[in-house]
This record gives structure tokens, C-alpha cells and sequence, in this order.
């Protein structure tokens, strides 16, 4: 008692929630108590084996038929495509969620969240947008030079960046560009010059009418290029080749993956250890993983509950916990909106920035009332922004969010004896209570069989700003 | 007895005791900010508003050549000089201008013009080149800059709808959004909210969970002020039924209550006319201007006006030339619009945009957006235009 609140200890409770927040979307309290009968190494073991099997998003179908297929896609069916997009996304949008929410290969799929992040990507052609997810679902645990390979053909990305546009004549130096800023190096580690020679070595690379990567020799330029201190007549595989031989791209990623799996802060020397060996593993992206949550480290106390979960983050977990679901897609998408996290569609390259980015008066309000408004029944009044087309009459009512919530399975299993006890908000709130607020929270006790009472516990606790930390 | 101890929920009856305490301790903290009182309205048209149809040439042969059924005809326009007249739905806008309140600013833009709503919004809003990612907004980082010690509050910057938009995110500061001062307030009906937010003691733990409970704090103070602040003038004015109207007229009975609020943001939605323009712009430009005219009119009741500038733009003109679904695609530079009862100089401020000089079919910028930006910021708030836009940007002179 006495060393009560200043030297925690973190139970093992809490370290099974952080392992499942941090590399997957969480589980629910039933789920970590099925957990807790095995060691730690045991549920990283765990976590590896069950993304091995994974399956693709398969929600649309190859927008072309076969005749199509031999010519390519018309201007026409282009248009049409781009019109019916926003409507795909949307389906495509609440496909993923779902994916992200019931997957046993939670890793892979956390990973692919954070790719599409990093490779951040959005064309009005939600199959390829799709497609797209499905390479980095497929190639998230390997090595990262499969992966940069694979994004820098994939056709969505090449679109996005305006590649088609990238010709001999006169090269178009967005892909280029980004490879090295976002991708790779990070800014400040290559020059201007650097930027025009890769655009060069990339010149030809585009997107046929079939919604594929072509390489079109005609607009390519074999010439001699100087890259980064070498010289040779470097294509664009080379010059992926010689961004992954250097170290900075080792630090760049792993400071990256630290901030997102760790902490928003990166001690130095750990950034430089765990770089190594990044790089010298050939970038194994799963084994830097999971050297990440072997390491005691992982566990202290200053990585725990010290990171804003993203808004999509924080709807997977009211799905897993509530079954959060919405009779419309377009809800859901105005609810991500809101709260400033759109799939597949990131603010540009350079992805969300996260952090306390994600927070403003206005979203924080929203994000803290959900589970109250869920509960009593109150649509939040969301409009679908930005509304470029919408009538100018839009009736507000048609914005309200219908959404339902199911609370039935987290009360029963408080109910069941012996787990109700003042240790509540434990199940839900990761952070050191010293920063909880004292305003005295206090909670039925194990003898409750008020279903009511517990609801209106568990809506305080999700309602608290520490609910919004993982 | 069953122990049912939500006890210390019930200690929000005491909590409106506490209310007056915690806002003189927390108030305090914070700075008045430079600019004489005065305030700045942004209205952004979104969409892309065809302005070639609301300021229209109507001696110029090119314009009716481009558009055989989409011109507008003299006898339809509210004339305002020789060659020049508004769209018959600007009627308040007329009134303006014949006053000498209103500046119309032609060919505003900027070099390379992105003809995605999406990113030209973003540059718009960001003010930023048309290659750079943007990660805030220019009215946030005037926020940011007003950061001495202690930042203004989140008020300072207001904008009626659910969701900020980026041109009020700064770096270090954000500004407040909100549908109407009430619902605002009624998020603190939650008693989590309200206790959290009163009980706020700055820590030096988790920085996360520091951030989460300052800025709930400081939106629970800025949700009171702007209610206290929403009712003091009441307008007994029409506006039209549209949210619009609805929320211009809160903004209107924000200011003429005298809150402290710097810059307030609004938009209207609608303006992506590719097909049937003619009836579609007519009908929405009708909402704004209505919703103009009784908001000037408040302004000045309240003895606001002169202390006001209202700019309006839309994140790109429509191309000049009509399509084949009797409407106009994306275009590039466009005229802004600038009301106040205070101008320096009113009028049309610039030459027309020149019909027979294109690029791709679009008008051709020959006034930087951030100009505009940097003329509000440097001559209306007292702000330092070149770090916040990130460059020198020539001033202009309607202030």
C-alpha cells in the first residue's frame, strides 16, 4: 500500500494488453483472460504463427471484362469507374475495418495499416486501391526491399505520383522524389541532383489500360546516371538496390516503426542497435518485430499507454469490444471524417501525421462521447465532408449516425464471479493512474448483478481521455 | 444494501459551485490578442465557384463565345460599371459594392494550379506551393505565432461546422469547431467530460495523457465562453433556411456579443457545377447572398461592421469555356471577394482576367492567394505575415 502509486508495477494483465494493442488492435477483456495462461515469448510466438495464414481483400471484383481485358479500358470506362469509386471505397473502406476487427493474423494486418501509412497512396480507382492492400498485406512481414520493389510498380502508387507522366523527354520527378523523402532516406539525405538522376532511371515506368505496371521502353532513359556517389546507367530497380544498401534507410524505417510500435519518442542508441540489425537481417521487417516485443524493454512502464490511438485504431476497438456496427457504409466513413482518419484516403504522400495531430477540441469531443452516445442512442450528427457536389438543401437529418452497439457479452463477463472488482478500468485504460485525474472514480462491486449500473461504469471509463491511450 | 458506489458522480451538483473558480484561475493564463478588436470572416465556397459567372464581363465577345448558353446577359446582371456586372442572385453583394464596402479581387490563384478539389483545398488552406505536403493550416499557424508564453485559446479561431478544417490546424495550437454554441455545450451534459475538464492540473507524467486533459480543459472553458457568449445579442433578422444562413447568423451574434474570437470559418458547399449550371449556381449563390446581407446588416446594428473583413473564395474558377452538359469544368485562378464597412480601397481592384490569354483553357493567376492572405494577416490582425506563410508575399491595398 504504502508503495502504492509511485512505483507500479506493471501486472501481467496490462503487458498481454499492451502486446495485443501495440501489435494488433487490442482484444477484449474475455480475450485477454484466455490469454493469460501463457508467457510472454509464448504469445509472440503466438501472434507470428497466426499471421502466417492470411487472406487477401477480395471485395471487388476485376472491374474489366475479357474483352476488355485484351484492349484496356476506354476513356469512357475510365470516367465510369472513377464516378463509381467513392461508392466502392466506402465498401472496401468497411471490408478492411471488418478484416482489421475478426482476423486471428492480427500482426499482418496491423502491419498492412501501418504500410498503407507509410506508402501512403490514394487514386479514385478503388480496385486498385485494393490491389494495392493486398501487396502490402502479402509482402508486410518480409524483408522491405520485396516490399519497396513491389509498391514502386504497383499501379495505384505509380498513378498517385504521376509516373505515367515520367518520360525521357521530360521527366516527371514526383515518384522520384517521394521514394527518397517518405519512403527510404528521409529528408536531408540526398540532393536535388540525386531527385532528377532516379527520375531519369525511373522514365518509362507506367500503368497500362489494364490497370497494370508496363515498362515502356521507348520513354525510358538508358543513359549514364550519378546516383548518390555511384555512377552506372542505373535503371529503377537500381536505384531501389542503392537505396536499400544504405544504412540511413535502416534508421530511417526503424525510428519510424519505434515511433508507431513503441514510443513517440526514440532513445538514440536503441535506434542505432535495432538499426543494425534491421540492415543486417536484410531488412526483415517481421524479426525486427519481433526482436521488438521479445525485449523487456517493450514492457516498462514508459512505453505503456503513452501513445493517441489513431481514430481508426480506436473503431476497431469499439468493434471488438461492443461490436460497433452502422447500417450505413457512408457513417462509418463520415464517423473516420470526424474523427480524421479516412482508409484509403490519406491527407497526401506523406500519410497522417498522427500524434497529437489527431487531436483537436472538436475531435477529442467526439472521440470521448462516443460510448455515451452509443449507449443512450444519441446519433452523432456527422456531415460527409468535403462536400464538393452535395446539394446545396442537404437535409441535416440524413447525416445523423445511426450505429449499434452491442453490450450484452462485456457485461456478462463482469458479471460472472469473482472479476468484478475495483480494478475495472484495468480492462480498459493502459496508462499509469497517477495520470488519471483523482476525481474519484469508484465502481460496483463483485456482488453486482446490475447490468445497468456496470453499463454506466464501463461508459465513465471509455468516456475518460485515457480510454484514448494505448 | 447493494454497494452502488457511483458516489462521486453525484458531486457534479456541486460542480457549477466550482465553475467560477476554475474559469478565473485558468483564464487568467492567457493573453489578449493584438488587432484592436478586430475580426476576420472566411467564407470558402467549396466545390469550385464558377466566378466568371458572378462577376461577369458582359462586353466581351470571348466570354459569350466560350459560353453560347451559359452566358449571362447584361439585362440579367446587376451592372456595376461599363463592362462589369454581378450575377442577378448577388444582389446584396451590389449593394455592397455601390457603398463602398465591397472589393472584388480578379485572377487570385497561384502558379501551376492543381485542379483537385482535394489538394487545391489543401493548398488553399495551408497555403503552401502546389508541391508541398500540408501538414497545417495558415489561420492555425496565426494562432501559433500569437503563442507567448501562453497561447491564445482555442476560441480564437472559430469554425461552425463538426469537423476543423486544416486551415485552422496550426502546429502547436488549433482552433475550435462547433455546429452551434448549444450542442458544443452539451457535450459537457457527459459528467466524465465535465469533472475531467474541471479537475485539470497540468502534469509532468505522460505527455499523451497531458495533452488529452489540456486540451479538454481548454475546450470546456472555450464551450462556456462561447455560450455566455452566444446570447448576449440575439438577431431578429431572416436568414435563409439554409445551414448557411443558419450559421452565419451565429457567427453574426458572436461577434455583435463581443467575443473575443480573431477569425471565424465557414463554408457553403455545392459549387461543383459540371452539369446544368445555370440553375444549381443561381440557387446557392441566392443563399449566400442573403445570408450576406442580413449578416452585414447585423454587423452594422451592432456597430461591428467597420471593425470586420468577410473574404470569400472558392478553391478554384471553372474553366471558360462550357461543356457539353451545359456546365464548366475545373478551372484554376478565380476573383475573391472582400466586404467590410472599413475598406481602404472597394470596388473592382484589379484589371478583368484577360479571356484571349489561357492556360489549357483556364485563366491565367495574376494575384498570389497568399497576397490576400498576407495583406489580412499583416494590416487586419498585427500578425507577422512572412512566418506564417513562410515567405514574403507583396501586400495589397484594400486595407
Amino acid at each position: 500500500m504504502v508503495i502504492g502509486l509511485h512505483l507500479i508495477v506493471v501486472t501481467g494483465q496490462k503487458k498481454i494488453q499492451h502486446l495485443f494493442l501495440r501489435a494488433g488492435f487490442g482484444e477484449t477483456p474475455a480475450g485477454i483472460l484466455a490469454l493469460r495462461k501463457f508467457t510472454l515469448p509464448e504469445l509472440v510466438s503466438q501472434l507470428f504463427s497466426s499471421s502466417e495464414k492470411f487472406r487477401d481483400l477480395n471485395y471487388l471484383p476485376f472491374p474489366l471484362n475479357e474483352s476488355q481485358e485484351r484492349k484496356g479500358a476506354s476513356p469512357f470506362q475510365v470516367l465510369k469507374m472513377i464516378l463509381k469509386s467513392r461508392q466502392d471505397m466506402e465498401e472496401l473502406n468497411s471490408e478492411w475495418l471488418f478484416k482489421m476487427t475478426y482476423t486471428p493474423a492480427v500482426l499482418r494486418e496491423k502491419l498492412t495499416f501501418f504500410w498503407h501509412n507509410h506508402f501512403a497512396t490514394s487514386v479514385p480507382f478503388a480496385y486498385l486501391m485494393q490491389v494495392q492492400n493486398n501487396t502490402l498485406r502479402r509482402l508486410a512481414l518480409g524483408p522491405f526491399g520485396d516490399l519497396l520493389h513491389a509498391i514502386a510498380k504497383d499501379p495505384a502508387m505509380l498513378l498517385y505520383l504521376n509516373n505515367q507522366q515520367n518520360k525521357k523527354d521530360h521527366p516527371n520527378e514526383n515518384f522520384a522524389r517521394e521514394v527518397m523523402e517518405l519512403f527510404t532516406l528521409g529528408i536531408g539525405h540526398y540532393t536535388e541532383q540525386d531527385i532528377r538522376e532516379a527520375a531519369r532511371a525511373f522514365t518509362g515506368w507506367t500503368v497500362n489500360a489494364r490497370g497494370e505496371y508496363e515498362f515502356q521502353k521507348e520513354h525510358h532513359d538508358d543513359g549514364i546516371k550519378e546516383f548518390l556517389g555511384r555512377k552506372g546507367n542505373f535503371n529503377g530497380e537500381d536505384i531501389l538496390n542503392i537505396l536499400l544498401e544504405e544504412k540511413q534507410t535502416a534508421r530511417f524505417l526503424v525510428s519510424k516503426i519505434y515511433r508507431e510500435y513503441v514510443n513517440p519518442t526514440v532513445p538514440k542508441e536503441r535506434l542505432e542497435t535495432l538499426s543494425l540489425a534491421y540492415y543486417n537481417s536484410g531488412y526483415h521487417t517481421g524479426e525486427l518485430l519481433r526482436s521488438i516485443f521479445n525485449s523487456d524493454w517493450f514492457y516498462d512502464e514508459e512505453n505503456i499507454g503513452v501513445k493517441i490511438c489513431s481514430p481508426v485504431e480506436l473503431i476497431v476497438r469499439y468493434k471488438k469490444l461492443v461490436d460497433l456496427q452502422f447500417k450505413k457504409n457512408k457513417t462509418l466513413v463520415n464517423l473516420q471524417y470526424a474523427l480524421g482518419q479516412v482508409l484509403f484516403f490519406p491527407p497526401n504522400v506523406a500519410g497522417w501525421k498522427g500524434g497529437t495531430q489527431w487531436i483537436d477540441s472538436t475531435s477529442l469531443l467526439v472521440r470521448l462521447s462516443l460510448a455515451r452516445y452509443l449507449v443512450q442512442g444519441i446519433p452523432i450528427g456527422l456531415k460527409s465532408r468535403p462536400a464538393f457536389e452535395a446539394p446545396p438543401d442537404e437535409s441535416h437529418a440524413e447525416t445523423l449516425m445511426p450505429a449499434t452497439s452491442d453490450w450484452g457479452p462485456l457485461t456478462n463477463f463482469f458479471k460472472d464471479k469473482g472479476r468484478l472488482t475495483e480494478s475495472l478500468p484495468e480492462h480498459f485504460i493502459q496508462c499509469d493512474p497517477q495520470d488519471m485525474n483523482e476525481n474519484g472514480f469508484a465502481y460496483p462491486g463483485a456482488e453486482t448483478t446490475d447490468e445497468k449500473d456496470l453499463i454506466r461504469s464501463i461508459v465513465n471509463i471509455l468516456s475518460m481521455p485515457q480510454f484514448q491511450l494505448i | 444494501m447493494r454497494r452502488r458506489s457511483f458516489v462521486k458522480f453525484s458531486a457534479l451538483a456541486s460542480a457549477s459551485i466550482l465553475v467560477p473558480d476554475f474559469l478565473k484561475a485558468f483564464g487568467n493564463h492567457y493573453r489578449e490578442l493584438p488587432g484592436n478588436g478586430r475580426t476576420l470572416v472566411v467564407i470558402q465556397l467549396s466545390g469550385g465557384n464558377d466566378g466568371l459567372n458572378c462577376v461577369v464581363p458582359y462586353r466581351n465577345d470571348l466570354y459569350y463565345k466560350a459560353r453560347p448558353t451559359l452566358g449571362l446577359k447584361r439585362e440579367e446582371l446587376h451592372v456595376l460599371n461599363d463592362e462589369t456586372g454581378l450575377h442577378e442572385n448577388l444582389e446584396s453583394l451590389a449593394d455592397l459594392f455601390h457603398d463602398g464596402k465591397l472589393g472584388i479581387l480578379h485572377g487570385v490563384g497561384y502558379p501551376n494550379p492543381n485542379r483537385s478539389h482535394f489538394r487545391s483545398t489543401d493548398i488553399w488552406q495551408a497555403a503552401c506551393g502546389e508541391n508541398e505536403n500540408a501538414t497545417s493550416g495558415w489561420i492555425g499557424r496565426y494562432l501559433d505565432a500569437q503563442c507567448e508564453g501562453s497561447c491564445p485559446r482555442p476560441h480564437a479561431a472559430v469554425e461552425i461546422d463538426d469537423t476543423l478544417s486544416l486551415a485552422l490546424k496550426g502546429n502547436k495550437m488549433k482552433g475550435l469547431a462547433f455546429r452551434n454554441p448549444q450542442t458544443l455545450q452539451q457535450f459537457f451534459q457527459n459528467p466524465v467530460l465535465r469533472n475531467t475538464a474541471e479537475s485539470y492540473r497540468h502534469s509532468h507524467g505522460n505527455p499523451a495523457a497531458e495533452y488529452l486533459n489540456k486540451t479538454l480543459a481548454e475546450t470546456y472553458e472555450s464551450a462556456g465562453y462561447i455560450y455566455d457568449h452566444s446570447k448576449i445579442f440575439r438577431s431578429k433578422r431572416l436568414y435563409p433556411q439554409h445551414e448557411f444562413g443558419q450559421h452565419l447568423k451565429t457567427i453574426a451574434e458572436l461577434i455583435a456579443s463581443g467575443s473575443e474570437t480573431r477569425v471565424y470559418y465557414i463554408s457553403l458547399s455545392g459549387f461543383d457545377t459540371h452539369a446544368f449550371q445555370l440553375g444549381q449556381q443561381s440557387r446557392i449563390l441566392k443563399v449566400y447572398s442573403e445570408a450576406m446581407k442580413s449578416f452585414c446588416a447585423d454587423l452594422a446594428d451592432a456597430n461591428r461592421f467597420h471593425e470586420t473583413v468577410i473574404l470569400t473564395f472558392s478553391e478554384f474558377g471553372r474553366r471558360v469555356e462550357q461543356n457539353a452538359s451545359k456546365g464548366t469544368d475545373h478551372g484554376a485562378a478565380n476573383n475573391v471577394f472582400i466586404a467590410g464597412g472599413n475598406l481602404a480601397r472597394s470596388g473592382l481592384l484589379n484589371p478583368l482576367p484577360d479571356l484571349g490569354k489561357l492556360d489549357q483553357g483556364d485563366l491565367v493567376h495574376s494575384v498570389d492567394f497568399r497576397q490576400v492572405y498576407a495583406t489580412l494577416l499583416v494590416k487586419w490582425l498585427q500578425a507577422d505575415a512572412s512566418e506564417i506563410l513562410n515567405g514574403n508575399y507583396p501586400l495589397l491595398n484594400f486595407i
